[in-house]
């Protein structure tokens, strides 16, 4: 009863690199978190732990789990991952235009931005649905959270 | 006599008109969330989270409860008419109700899984009642050693129980605690991780690093994939929802199992609301003479979960309220809204703050009975939202987590914590890790180290009062033998975990 959608693409290993990956990423997590705290912080002794004997342990916990899986990983089948960094990169690139824009140009011009680059992601491009969206959730932020949460955002860049 | 004047007291609180409105809110909110495929609970708390901090702690609490169980409502629509779950929870629903709903009794489905949400969270809000109080007796007297092994078990059992590999879920647990380092050390005031960073000396925000790793890592992963049905509206008209007396006589006998079992799953650390329905079906189905019309519109197999998964979402609070020590993701986010608010949950919170602790009680009978009212008549409407297009939802709800995310602090820092946790949320669905398991570790490590660190200061320094106290060394007994028991299943099967509930 498996309920998840199927992965598009099988492309079966003799590795499991989806895991290889996933925990080489986590053993150089660990093992830098560890450092910076064994470096930084001063780790105290059991009685009266530091601020970095915490951090230190869960460096290495992590360093460790991250390990198990790759050895486990290297001794079995599996798959690539199957990742989407255009859709993911423009989802992202909307939120971060959203940021930089807020302050300096208003809230409006930031829904805009943000309707705008992340549309793209569906690598179709509906101009109207579009231009009507920005219209239609800048007006209900200005109704919602301008009228009526009282934030404390200019709508506008010339607004004060 | 002292529990009536506390549940009057509750629903005074519970009845007065803000908190009426509010609790309206959230399972309307909660049920709109909940109806859209690929928002569940957590993204639906998180994204409406910011919007409670103008509110009153009681109130703020109420309407995020309301969101929580809302969502369950909600999802079980989209199970039905759709074969979409709208959250992981309605899995098991769709298994029968999608069937049911093709064979034009998607009305009758509907209503009746409103009645057995109904039924199952009545059950699990009066175990709440009485539950709660016993545990808090107990609770007073546990010091930090039963605390750090009480909060261990939480973690581990999260992980061990849930499907999926172990080892991801632990390692995202310890990610978790990781991230929950970040910021001001409560002991010494060093500051830890933060980079020069004034804005992180407070630690991440909850509602941010919620906000990216379930609200936008869930648009990225789904904008390429979730797609608009067409819905035959027929079935789902008002005079299509009469039961027939069959419905009714196969129901009622499995509603009653499935509160029992919905109640303990709910309660248990790491289980919750997903497993509750799961076991509750495989029940019914075991026990039916005729387990074949299952999967294909058996009325026991939509009753069953519904009902399960509402009343563990009830009793899911009793270790949230009486201990402070939430068994799910979805509770330990509930835990960091009430810390946002400036409540300390624990045994002293029923003591100390009986408003607000039955308030909430009794607010989740009135939450339960409005989502009993409204949801019946408001199917059309939740039926006109999954009719939106995808494109044009997407993006209006990245505006609503980024306006959302400015608004905690005014500042666009938060933002950027969405981004960066809306990244590694997404690279986490492409490496196959679980996401919850991190929040879990993110609410409960700062709480895990203050413990553990207190309990040595107290024992100075010896180690093994964690294992001489007899609570505290029942507890941790307890996450060996879990650990141990899923070491050796793994070994045995090399295909660890059981069966992927979605």
């Amino acid at each position: 009863m498996s309920l998840q959608p199927s992965r598009k693409e099988f492309r079966v290993q003799t590795r499991d690199y989806r895991d290889v990956i996933g925990g080489v990423i986590l053993v150089l997590i660990g093992l830098g978190f560890a450092a910076y705290a064994f470096q930084n912080y001063r780790l105290g002794g059991i009685s009266r732990m530091g601020p970095g004997m915490f951090p230190l342990a869960l460096g290495l916990i992590l360093a460790l789990l991250g390990a198990v899986l790759t050895g486990q990983a290297l001794r079995r089948p599996g798959d690539w991952p199957v990742a989407d960094p255009a859709t993911a990169g423009l989802v992202l690139a909307g939120i971060v235009a959203f940021g930089l824009a807020i302050r300096p140009l208003g809230l409006i011009p930031a829904i805009c931005l943000l309707v705008v680059i992340t549309t793209l992601a569906e690598w179709r491009i509906r101009p109207v649905s579009t231009l009507a969206l920005c219209a239609v959730l800048s007006v209900m932020a200005w109704l919602i959270f301008g009228l009526g949460l009282g934030l404390p955002v200019r709508m506008f860049w010339w607004n004060a | 006599m002292e529990m009536l004047g506390n549940l009057s007291l509750g629903l005074q609180v519970a009845l007065a008109p803000e908190n009426l409105i509010y609790c309206f809110a959230g399972v309307f909110f909660g049920t709109l969330i909940g109806v859209l495929p690929g928002l569940g609970p957590l993204a639906a708390i998180s994204m409406l989270f910011p919007v409670t901090f103008y509110l009153e702690p009681t109130t703020a609490l109420i309407m995020l409860a309301g969101i929580w169980y809302g969502t369950s409502y909600g999802g079980s629509t989209t199970a039905i008419l759709l074969n979409i779950p709208g959250t992981p929870v309605n899995a098991v629903t769709a298994l029968d109700g999608y069937p049911m709903s093709r064979q034009g009794r998607g009305g009758v489905a509907l209503f009746m899984t409103t009645i057995a949400s109904f039924i199952g969270g009545s059950v699990g809000i009066i175990l709440l009642t009485v539950l709660a109080p016993v545990m808090v007796t107990y609770a007073l007297r546990f010091g930090s050693a039963e605390y750090f092994a009480l909060i261990t078990l939480g973690l581990v059992a999260a992980s061990t129980i849930s499907n999926g590999s172990t080892i991801k879920s632990l390692a995202m647990v310890v990610l978790g605690i990781m991230a929950g380092t970040i910021g001001m050390d409560m002991y010494t005031g060093a500051l830890r991780y933060t980079f020069g960073q004034r804005a992180l000396y407070d630690g991440i925000g909850i509602a941010a690093l919620a906000m990216g790793l379930f609200g936008v890592a869930e648009i990225i992963g789904s904008i390429h994939t979730a797609r608009s049905r067409m819905i035959d509206r027929k079935s789902v008209r008002f005079s299509a929802m009469k039961p027939t007396r069959d419905d009714l006589k196969r129901s009622w006998r499995p509603v009653l199992r499935a509160s029992a079992i919905g109640s303990f799953f709910g309660a248990l650390p790491g289980t919750g609301s997903a497993i509750a329905a799961f076991v509750a079906y495989g029940m019914e189905k075991r026990l039916a003479k005729e387990p074949e019309r299952f999967g294909k519109g058996a009325i026991e197999g939509i009753m069953a979960p519904e009902t399960a998964n509402n009343a563990a979402d009830q009793t899911a609070f009793i270790p949230t309220l009486a201990l402070g020590i939430p068994g799910s993701a979805t509770m330990a986010l509930m835990l960091g809204a009430m810390m946002v608010h400036g409540i300390t949950p624990g045994p002293r919170l029923m003591v100390d703050e009986p408003s607000l602790f039955w308030g909430l009680v009794m607010s989740f009978w009135i939450g339960n009975l409005m989502l009993l009212v409204l949801n019946i008549p408001m199917i059309g409407l939740w039926v006109r939202v999954l009719l939106i297009p995808y494109h044009l939802l997407f993006p209006a709800v990245l505006v609503f987590i980024c306006i959302g995310a400015y608004s905690i602090g005014n500042n666009p820092f938060d933002i950027w914590v969405v981004a960066v946790f809306g990244l590694l949320g997404y690279l986490m669905r492409v490496l196959d890790f679980p996401a919850a398991p991190l929040l879990l570790g993110f609410v409960l490590g700062p709480m895990l180290e203050e413990h553990f660190r207190r309990a040595m200061v107290l024992s100075q320094g010896d180690i093994s009062v964690l294992i001489t106290r007899p609570i505290s060394a029942t507890i941790l007994g307890l996450v060996g033998l879990m650990l141990l028991w899923n070491l050796v299943s793994a070994l045995k099967s090399r295909r660890p975990g059981p069966p992927p509930i979605s």
